[in-house]
């Protein structure tokens, strides 16, 4: 019943039918749990489409955003996905969020070869021909943060504290294998999952600041997710816990999040992203003037937009080089082009529709912005991560080898289609 | 200060402790070549090192400017941690630069001084600098090297920063200024903070046993975590295997592979039937470690033995066996004997020689210290601590749980009047909460001041959920008293489009809604046992909702009246009593206490649409458990459910989401049993 209200109170469809020759699908949550995030990366959107009819268009024609609201309810993704490519004939698709609505849509858009550019850091093990990946594989952000922790802190005992869901359950195996194999002795990895919106954390902190009874160095990896954040941090500072004693590294805490909290506490605390609005580009300086112009002031600019900014400026390069927003052409003029990222560096779109993006690790501030303390050269994004066994075995390559699942101990290809 | 004056880096005392860091000692060997002149020469010698740092390399670049030493040194140490330090793009010359005005055209520009000696140099264009951040590695690798320098400054805060980095890592070279320190220290309590670091500084460095063992037992029954921290490496040990025990090893214990394991005072202990701890050695980790000390030969594996036999294959066969004959496990193993024989493969050893082997031979682990007194004083002192550990972390346990019901309490207990009370299956309860937590919020955009702004926002959150409780039994619970499904769908409907009428007006980000300073922080015992003050907070406001309520239905004319009501509306209303009136106040009273917890639960976690829903599902669960229609049971069912959760999270700590999965079924068995809750109503209100 839920579903159906909020559904139907906010559905809309801004597709102005008469003239409209090139239409970009704009699939992000507008109401429900996730419209915390997502709303963001809808008026993204909106103005980079904005930003490119003022530059003419693309290939003569005017671009028509199409918005539709999946509402947080990730069957309703695959649903809203099917109408934006039968009703509404998108040419592609920006959306999603969460890993389990990406899931969700993907059957949809492999039957319907569709195009879809998902914006958010993720937990890899995935490669479908029809998704670019632009946010973060593990490679570009948990790993060199993990290293970050154990060569410039020092760190010898883990805290892995995430959200009950796929997302840090896969990135924590990953970290737990990859601590192991860096010599980390399994009792000094401590794994805690907590449902969504989690409000009563007294206990877990307590757990965390008790591991350090033995003398070693505590460090907290941080996937929990949305507002239970919050509580997290008043708890930790509630208990006394500086930076310094025991830093926290979120990857999934950015500006916007930020935003919603008394920052003066966490000082110090640390989050890995690929992109922070203190980054000093001239490039970053315009897109944060163009987003403040349209949404005030006090808005702030966050990682997954960035994602979104290189991600459609990618697709209009390639659909220009092609001179058609066909998908397949698309697809494949996407290889190998470049585009300036807003960090000052360039993108790179790798055959594994994964980009090559640095690595920044940034301290929070009192006014709620990240100081960069470390950044890397541009990481390839790598879809099968190395630290598994199985995963070990495959890669993704959609341009030499046409597979995105291809196993290079028996050189054959495992799955064309999406089937996990 | 010239480089040649005696600095407080304790050369002249190195002699009377290990060090430690072997880096630390070729330093000191390499010095005299490395002596810089000037402290610019240093700087721009290492230039590299400090403009891209990293806490790996930094080492020797701080240790040069120990040992240069100096008030030059000392500021120049205290700007790069502050992360004042800047640099010139095209001179690598160090500076310290500030924001200045924009030039005449509008560019960015920086006033820029001299980082060793201040001069001032003048206004540069901000691209021309750059910023140098240290991470926070390096900054407590600078903050370790400023301890000498800093730990007899004049200034009571810097030696109480001082100190605190000092604690977190103690080095050798601290030790001399710390003594120097303690005799000069005039406020007691950095005095005893200082001792303490002394004492964490012998056990981790000391040299004469018996200094050593005299500063383990003087921190017998301390509590504290870095007491814990200091003292647990002490009794470090490694495993050894040796075909008998040695005699002059400061033995930690005997090892069985698969029987025994470690225990933290690294005493062996038995593994236990009931799960916990595994067995520190495995036998087949026991065997390898023989392998690797040469007491055994190597295990060979099938996938080993397989692979042995594909090497060795020729012509489709191996040794006298075809390859397709080697179908089974007993044609490998024979087939593999023969390469034995041959002398082509190492020997198999079967699972039971590896048994014996590892039965035959010693495992024991030997402490890193060799001092038995040292190991001794700490173990038992250790041991003392944990045992009082142990029993304060249940007392924390137990105080979790209060904190928790209280919780639950505050929620359920406006439930436990629309609902206990008045039988209305109200959803949109929680929803009540949001909009008392989001009127604190308000309260706290025009009233800066966060004390006076919750002592505001309490009663404006009763007065707007009282408001809103009584609009909604008015348009539409009053129509539907005698139908419960339709009101529970109604209020459902109403729940949904409030938090979205929410989400419309602030936002769909979380609010903060902060707490004032004094209720920051956390009343802590010791390191065990520690609640935050805002959780005590919420307790007391828990009680003292307990006892007006308590007031409210059994000392007013109020409560007598609703009591009425509730019991028999028809027989109230011949006696003078106006049931529509006391209905919509009693449902307004419930939902403004349903506003008041709003502003509670908002202090302590977070503001948004969906507070509410977090809430009504453990309310209703609190009212039902308890016993509908009795505060006591709402109450009892508070306690019940918050020591229950925080039970099951202690056995399972690993996942919370599973705790709370488990206290459901829990209560749907309880339910079973005692449908009618804990506290059961008696008597003709029953069928009420």
């Amino acid at each position: 019943m839920k579903k159906i209200i909020a559904a139907s109170a906010l559905m809309c469809a801004v597709a102005s039918e008469a003239m409209a020759e090139i239409k970009v699908g704009i699939l992000h949550s507008l109401s429900g749990t996730m419209a915390i995030s997502e709303t963001t990366l809808k008026d993204t959107m909106l103005m980079l489409i904005e930003q490119q009819n003022a530059k003419g268009g693309l290939l003569g024609e005017e671009i028509v955003p199409v918005v539709v609201d999946p509402a947080s309810d990730w069957p309703l993704f695959a649903e809203k996905a099917r109408e934006l490519l039968t009703v509404h004939e998108v040419d592609v698709i920006f959306g999603n969020w969460t890993s389990v609505s990406r899931k969700s849509v993907l059957p949809v858009i492999e039957e319907l070869n569709g195009l879809l550019f998902y914006p958010v850091q993720y937990e890899g093990e995935e490669s479908s021909k029809n998704v670019f990946y632009t946010g973060a594989a593990p490679n570009q952000q948990a790993i060199p943060a993990t290293d970050y922790y154990l060569e410039e802190l020092g760190v010898e005992k883990f805290a892995l504290l995430g959200t009950d869901y796929v997302y840090p359950r896969t990135t924590n195996k990953i970290l737990e294998q990859y601590l192991k194999d860096k010599g980390i002795a399994a009792d000094d990895i401590f794994v805690n999952y907590t449902p969504f919106g989690h409000s009563d954390w007294s206990k877990i902190v307590a757990d965390v600041v008790a591991l350090g009874a033995d003398g070693k160095k505590v460090g907290v990896i941080s996937t929990i997710n949305g507002d239970a954040n919050v509580g997290f941090y008043k708890e930790l500072a509630a208990a006394g816990v500086s930076a310094d004693d025991i830093p926290v590294v979120a990857f999934s805490v950015g500006e916007e999040e930020l935003s919603g909290l008394d920052t003066t506490n966490l000082v110090g605390h640390l989050a890995a992203w690929n992109y922070f609005q203190s980054a000093e580009s001239e490039a970053n300086d315009s897109f944060i003037k163009a987003w403040k112009d349209k949404m005030g002031a006090e808005r702030v600019t966050n990682d997954p937009m960035e994602a979104h900014y290189i991600g459609f400026n990618m697709w209009v390069e390639a659909a220009t080089k092609a001179g058609t927003t066909d998908v397949d052409a698309v697809r494949k003029s996407m290889y190998g082009l470049t585009f300036p990222n807003l960090t000052g560096g360039v993108a790179e779109m790798l055959p594994n529709h994964h980009l090559a993006k640095p690595v920044l690790i940034g301290e929070i501030q009192e006014d709620g912005q990240f100081d960069i303390i470390s950044q890397t050269s541009e990481v390839p994004g790598d879809a099968w991560t190395d630290f598994l066994p199985e995963s070990k075995v495959l890669v993704s390559d959609w341009q030499g080898l046409e597979c995105g699942m291809y196993n290079t101990d028996t050189k054959t290809c495992v799955q064309l289609k999406s089937i996990y | 200060m010239s480089p040649g004056s005696v600095t407080l880096n304790g050369m002249n005392t190195v002699p009377r402790f290990i060090t430690a860091c072997l880096a630390a000692l070729a330093l000191l060997v390499l010095t005299p070549a490395l002596a810089h002149a000037s402290l610019d020469e240093l700087l721009q010698t290492n230039a590299k090192l400090i403009a891209k740092s990293s806490s790996k390399t930094v080492g020797p670049v701080l240790d040069q400017l120990q040992q240069f030493g100096g008030e030059q040194a000392e500021t120049f140490l205290t700007n790069w941690q502050a992360k004042k330090l800047y640099f010139i793009k095209q001179t690598g010359q160090f500076v310290l630069a500030e924001k200045a005005p924009n030039s005449a055209d509008g560019k960015k520009r920086m006033l820029i001084r001299d980082a060793v000696t201040g001069a001032e140099i003048g206004l540069v264009p901000a691209k021309s600098v750059k910023q140098i951040k240290p991470n926070s590695g390096v900054r407590s690798k600078i903050a370790a090297t400023l301890v000498p320098f800093q730990l007899g400054s004049p200034d009571p805060d810097i030696r109480e920063t001082t100190l605190k980095t000092l604690l977190r890592d103690i080095q050798p070279s601290h030790l001399a200024p710390l003594k120097a320190a303690i005799t000069a220290e005039t406020v007691p309590a950095l005095k005893a903070q200082m001792e303490k670091a002394y004492v964490f500084g012998m056990l981790a460095h000391g040299l004469d046993d018996i200094e050593v063992e005299a500063a383990i037992r003087s921190l017998a029954g301390d509590l504290s975590l870095d007491v814990r921290a200091a003292l647990t490496p002490v009794l470090d040990s490694s495993v050894r295997v040796a075909v008998a025990l040695p005699d002059q090893a400061n033995v930690a214990r005997i090892i069985i592979p698969g029987r025994t394991t470690r225990q933290s005072d690294g005493s062996a202990g038995r593994l236990s039937a009931f799960g916990g701890k595994d067995a520190e050695l495995s036998v087949a980790a026991g065997y390898d470690m023989m392998v690797d000390a040469g007491l055994a030969p190597p295990f060979v594996t099938r996938d080993m033995r397989d692979d042995a036999l594909v090497a060795a294959a020729i012509d489709g066969r191996v040794a006298s066996f075809a390859i397709a004959d080697l179908n089974s496990d007993e044609a490998r193993d024979t087939a593999y004997q023969q390469l034995v024989d041959q002398g082509r493969a190492p020997a198999m050893v079967s699972p039971l020689a590896r048994q014996q082997a590892v039965s035959g031979a010693v495992f024991f682990a030997v402490y890193d210290n060799p001092s038995p007194v040292v190991t001794a004083a700490a173990r038992d002192v250790l041991n003392d601590i944990q045992t009082m550990v142990m029993f304060y972390k249940y007392l924390d346990l137990l105080l979790d749980a209060l904190s928790l019901a209280s919780i639950y309490f505050l929620a359920a207990i406006g439930l436990a009047i629309t609902f206990g009370v008045m039988r209305v299956i109200n959803m949109a309860h929680g929803e009540f909460i949001m909009m008392g937590a989001y009127t604190g919020y308000v309260v706290q955009l025009f009233v800066p001041n966060y004390t006076l702004s919750i002592a505001i926002a309490v009663p404006a959150a009763f007065l707007v959920t009282f408001a809103a409780g009584v609009a909604m039994e008015r348009l539409v619970i009053r129509h539907l008293y005698k139908r419960p499904l339709e009101t529970l769908l109604a209020t459902f409907g109403i729940s949904i489009a409030l938090q979205q009428l929410a989400k419309n007006i602030f936002g769909t980000q979380a609010r903060p809604l902060t707490a004032p300073g004094w209720l920051d922080g956390a009343f802590a015992m010791n390191d065990v046992l520690a609640i935050s003050n805002i959780r005590i907070a919420i307790f007391c406001l828990a009680l003292l909702f307990l006892g007006l309520l308590l007031y409210v239905m059994k000392r007013t004319r109020f409560g007598l009246e609703t009591r009425t009501v509730t019991q028999n509306p028809a027989m109230a209303a011949s006696m003078g009593i106006n049931p529509d009136r006391i209905n919509m106040l009693t449902f307004g009273f419930g939902s403004g206490i349903a506003g008041i917890a709003g502003v509670a639960i908002g202090l302590y976690s977070k503001v948004t649409s969906e507070l509410g829903a977090d809430y009504i599902v453990q309310s209703f669960m609190t009212v039902v458990v308890g016993g509908v229609g009795n505060i006591w049971g709402t109450l009892a069912g508070a306690a019940m459910i918050g020591s229950l959760q925080k039970g099951i999270e202690w056995f399972n700590p690993s996942n919370t989401l599973a705790a709370q999965t488990y206290m459901i079924i829990f209560i749907i068995l309880f339910i079973q049993f005692r449908p009618r809750g804990i506290i059961a109503q008696k008597g003709r209100a029953v069928e009420a």
